[in-house]
């Protein structure tokens, strides 16, 4: 115990080292004061957009008559709000879509479009949480420990302390264990501040705190190693900035290389050309052409097929769904490929610590490409809502009612489709 | 001062450093991790080039050979258009990975871009994107770093530096030699980059850009020599000088840029697509909606028309009145469409500008912005492709009008949906599909891609002068 305080009175008056520890507070306060900042920003966005929406589709819902002219001109918004912890790992949401308007047409044309941010700053990355503590903490980490030995060896003071040490390497241990765990409450705290502003669940900061230290621990281990050489301060720091530059930056961008090249995807423009193509053919086709496929898939619907006029409506919507169908093997394999895709880039990660906590804070903070996969999902299974919602009016000829409108489904309302089901 | 003696120096402090195996292990991993980048990269873009190519040529050859058909559904059938990669995004790719490749255009709308790399790829945390540009910006530095931090402390701690001063090398000398021995090592790690910039020019890219390109380089590892040489002079001790450096590092690489970024969005936010789109609405419902003739917007158009030709009716004109319908309401539609594009693009490019100023605070920054206008992949160059898009778009789509407009007759329009026979009448030729202009997205010339280069550049060289300024005015005051 005596120790322990006799380590604490050493690392307080070690200016280096609470240099370090400065940057770090620092560092982890202001990324999640702008983490903070950007998912209010975003919930702010979408609820301006849910009124603009649900105002747009009043106005529109007055001008058409017809089943086919509403479901033609009304656009429906489709959401994934930020959930209480995406603050600290922002991940896909600035270049993955978070917010996707949608109309009754053919799926395909326009699932793919992002309304995304400026592309200059999504390439440059968001300055959150997750980057100072995956990124940034390990190099604070190497910057505290590289010479905790080495400093005393070129004082002439290590033989010296080694030999009067109770248990060899003891006094070291302490020296580390104070640090490791200075850094990691540096860290830790305004996570823990940041969580309690946004209301994020105990468990989830629980969780964060411990993929922190955790990773932090590794990076521990690491110096532990390198500290064994007996090299001086400055090459135990070179090896040690060698290994983050590996650990960090070489190994997960040979693993995105390699998962890449293992796992080939559908080229998205085959995707477009063939949709479009299946839609547009179907005009210069016999009709039967187009029902005979829809009613494989609806075959509720088969004792309205007939189609007499050179344009139906119906017709026309049983082709928009018919261009999906023919270009869903296609679609298919996109996807899977994606969830492949990352499936073995989770696997892969374990030989990147930096890109596993990454990945770990991500999947919390439900900002992954999985949670964006399943945002995509949604957006699919609400297009199939609105399908089920005006077949049945375009198919039995219905008149636009109000009464009717009124049971229109929208996004994120009626419990059908919760607008956050991240974990 | 003599030239003998600085070079002199240098030769030692190099003949030196190569005898240290360390040293040597990190240069040649880094040359190895250079030359892989940077050959990995060029050989991706320049698939992707040709794959793009490719699809655009498909894209067009598809368009053209559509039957005969309305002319109106060709404007829904659309067209497709792909941004080519510029041959100099070898070297740099950067937005190319966030923004989408392909574009549908058609009637009435203005899309985005689809099929963002970066929606497709593994998520690894950051730095997963590697590219050669990104090792020269990010990574070199840490090499020269460790390389360098020593060069003066070194002849301190060996106790050297006083015998060498007193036999009349001068301060400057010394830190001129040791400032060259840096530099030179700087200079070999371009090699890679100037083959690749070879492989460009060679693949059509433009000479000035390039070589703009490795001087920008060559000038931003220079500013790196010399903030290592001054703290190498001005801090006494090797761990402590160490230290600072990597400190530097820590803050110009990795932080300040992406503060730059989160100032740049809190400071000028930019309402999202979908936002403008909405607010858009309003302004679209008051042209009109263009398939309906009878709407009351066309009342004016109508008259005007009937006035020009002296005819009562409609079905007199010589002209198809949905076709004219069609054609104004399009122009009308695309003026207010374009001015909320323009409008968005103004902001993103300030935003971009903004975030561009922490070059003053970074070189890291200041040379990413170069590099990416000299290489044709910054933000000015992605908006050239959205406003080229969009020509074609419009372009088309006035096409296809103007057919219908001059060689549909309105009364064989109007009757379109009576039977399959009088739906077969308004087929128009397929010879008319030929409106089609051909796309090849190229970057902006060399000259105007140099001048965005400017400021960056600018920001570049008053970091080499102050730091070139203060190792003299170090240099001068050095003593043992």
């Amino acid at each position: 115990m005596t120790g322990l305080i006799r380590e604490i009175r050493f690392l307080s008056s070690d200016r280096a080292a609470l240099l370090w520890l400065g940057i770090a507070v620092l560092v982890a306060a202001l990324s999640v004061v702008m983490g903070l900042r950007e998912t209010a920003s975003q919930r702010a966005v979408l609820s301006e957009l849910i009124e603009f929406d649900r105002a747009e589709r009043a106005v529109v819902g007055e001008l058409y008559r017809d089943w086919g002219d509403a479901a033609y001109y009304t656009f429906h918004l489709t959401y994934d709000s930020p959930s209480d912890f995406a603050f600290a790992a922002l991940g896909q949401r600035d270049t993955s879509p978070w917010k996707h308007s949608i109309r009754a047409l053919a799926l395909e044309g326009q699932i793919y479009e992002t309304d995304a941010e400026n592309p200059v700053l999504a390439l440059t990355g968001r300055f959150d949480f997750a980057f100072a503590a995956n990124l940034l903490a390990p190099l604070l980490l190497i910057l505290l420990l590289h010479d905790l030995r080495s400093r005393e060896r070129t004082a002439g003071r290590f033989e010296l302390l080694s030999a009067t040490a109770a248990v060899r390497g003891s006094p070291w241990f302490a020296r580390a264990v104070l640090r490791v765990g200075a850094l990691t409450l540096c860290l830790i705290a305004p996570l823990w501040v940041g969580g309690l502003l946004a209301g994020t669940g105990a468990s989830d900061l629980a969780l964060a705190s411990l993929i922190v230290a955790l990773h932090l621990g590794f990076w521990w281990g690491v110096c532990a190693i390198a500290d064994r050489f007996g090299w001086s301060s400055p090459v135990n720091l070179t090896v040690l900035i060698g290994a983050w530059l590996a650990l960090a930056v070489i190994v997960p961008a040979a693993i995105k290389l390699s998962v890449e090249a293992a796992v080939p995807l559908p080229d998205g423009g085959d995707i477009l050309l063939t949709q479009r193509e299946a839609v547009n053919d179907a005009w210069d086709l016999p009709k039967s052409e187009t029902m005979e496929p829809f009613i494989e898939r609806h075959p509720e619907w088969a004792d309205y097929t007939e189609v007499s006029q050179p344009f139906e409506w119906k017709w026309y919507y049983a082709f928009q769904q018919v261009g999906d169908q023919t270009v869903e093997p296609l679609s298919d394999a996109y996807r899977e490929g994606r969830i492949e895709r990352d499936r073995l880039a989770g696997t892969l990660a374990w030989l990147s610590p930096p890109a596993l906590a990454e990945r770990a804070l991500q999947a919390i903070a439900g900002t992954g490409m999985a949670a964006s996969l399943a945002y995509e999902q949604r957006v699919r299974d609400f297009h199939a809502e609105l399908r089920a919602y005006y077949y049945p009016r375009l198919f039995r000829d219905e008149t636009v009612s109000d009464a009717s409108l009124a049971q229109r489904p929208e996004f994120g309302v009626d419990g059908a489709l919760p607008p956050h089901p991240h974990r | 001062m003599t030239m003998n003696r600085i070079l002199a120096i240098a030769r030692e402090e190099i003949r030196l450093r190569l005898r240290s195996r360390l040293a040597l292990y990190t240069l040649l991993i880094f040359a190895v991790l250079l030359t892989a980048t940077s050959i990995a990269t060029a050989l991706r873009m320049s698939e992707e080039h040709r794959e793009r190519s490719e699809q655009q040529a498909l894209a067009e050859e598809t368009f053209l050979s559509q039957p005969d058909r309305h002319p109106h559904r060709m404007v829904h059938y659309g067209h497709y258009v792909f941004r080519a990669s510029p041959p100099l995004a070898m070297i740099d790719p950067c937005v190319d990975a966030v923004t989408g490749q392909s574009m549908f255009l058609e009637g009435h709308r203005q899309n985005t871009a689809m099929f963002a790399d970066a929606r497709a790829s593994a998520d690894l945390g950051g730095f997963e994107g590697l590219t050669a540009a990104l090792v020269y910006q990010l990574f070199v530095p840490l090499l020269l770093i460790a390389l360098g931090h020593g060069l003066i402390i070194r002849e301190r701690e060996e106790n050297t530096l006083a015998p060498l001063l007193a036999q009349g090398v001068t301060g400057i000398e010394l830190y001129a030699g040791k400032w060259i021995a840096l530099a030179g090592v700087a200079l070999v790690l371009l090699l890679p980059l100037a083959l690749v910039s070879a492989a460009a020019v060679a693949a059509g890219g433009s000479m000035p850009a390039s070589a703009g390109i490795i001087g920008l380089y060559a000038l931003y590892l220079l500013v790196w020599c010399g903030l290592i040489l001054l703290v190498s002079a001005l801090v006494r001790l090797r761990a402590p000088s160490l230290g600072v450096l990597v400190l530097l590092w820590l803050g110009t690489a990795l932080i300040v840029p992406r503060m730059a970024v989160e100032s740049a969005s809190a400071v000028l936010p930019i309402p999202g697509k979908l936002t403008t789109d909405l607010r858009m609405q309003e302004e679209l419902r008051e042209v009109g909606d263009g398939h309906n003739a009878a709407a009351p917007q066309y009342r004016q158009l109508r008259a005007n028309l009937l006035a020009q030709y002296e005819v009562e009716r409609v079905e007199d004109l010589p002209v198809n009145f949905r076709g004219v319908v069609a054609e104004s309401a399009e122009a009308d539609l695309t003026e207010v469409m374009n001015k909320h594009a323009e409008e968005r693009m103004a902001l993103e490019a300030r935003q971009a500008r903004f975030a561009e100023t922490f070059g003053w605070l970074s070189p890291v920054v200041a040379v990413a912005a170069g590099s990416r206008a000299l290489s044709g992949t910054d933000l000015a160059t992605h908006h050239r492709f959205l406003r080229e898009a969009e020509e074609v778009r419009f372009d088309f789509v006035q096409g296809l009008n103007r057919v219908h407009v001059e060689q549909l007759a309105y009364s064989v329009d109007m009757n379109r949906s009576i039977d399959a026979e009088s739906e077969r009448r308004t087929r128009m030729s397929a010879e008319n599909w030929n409106v089609l202009d051909e796309f090849s997205f190229r970057p902006a010339a060399a000259g105007e891609r140099l001048a965005r280069a400017g400021a960056p550049l600018a920001m570049l060289f008053a970091w080499f002068g102050l730091l070139t300024a203060g190792g003299v005015h170090a240099a001068r005051k050095m003593r043992p």
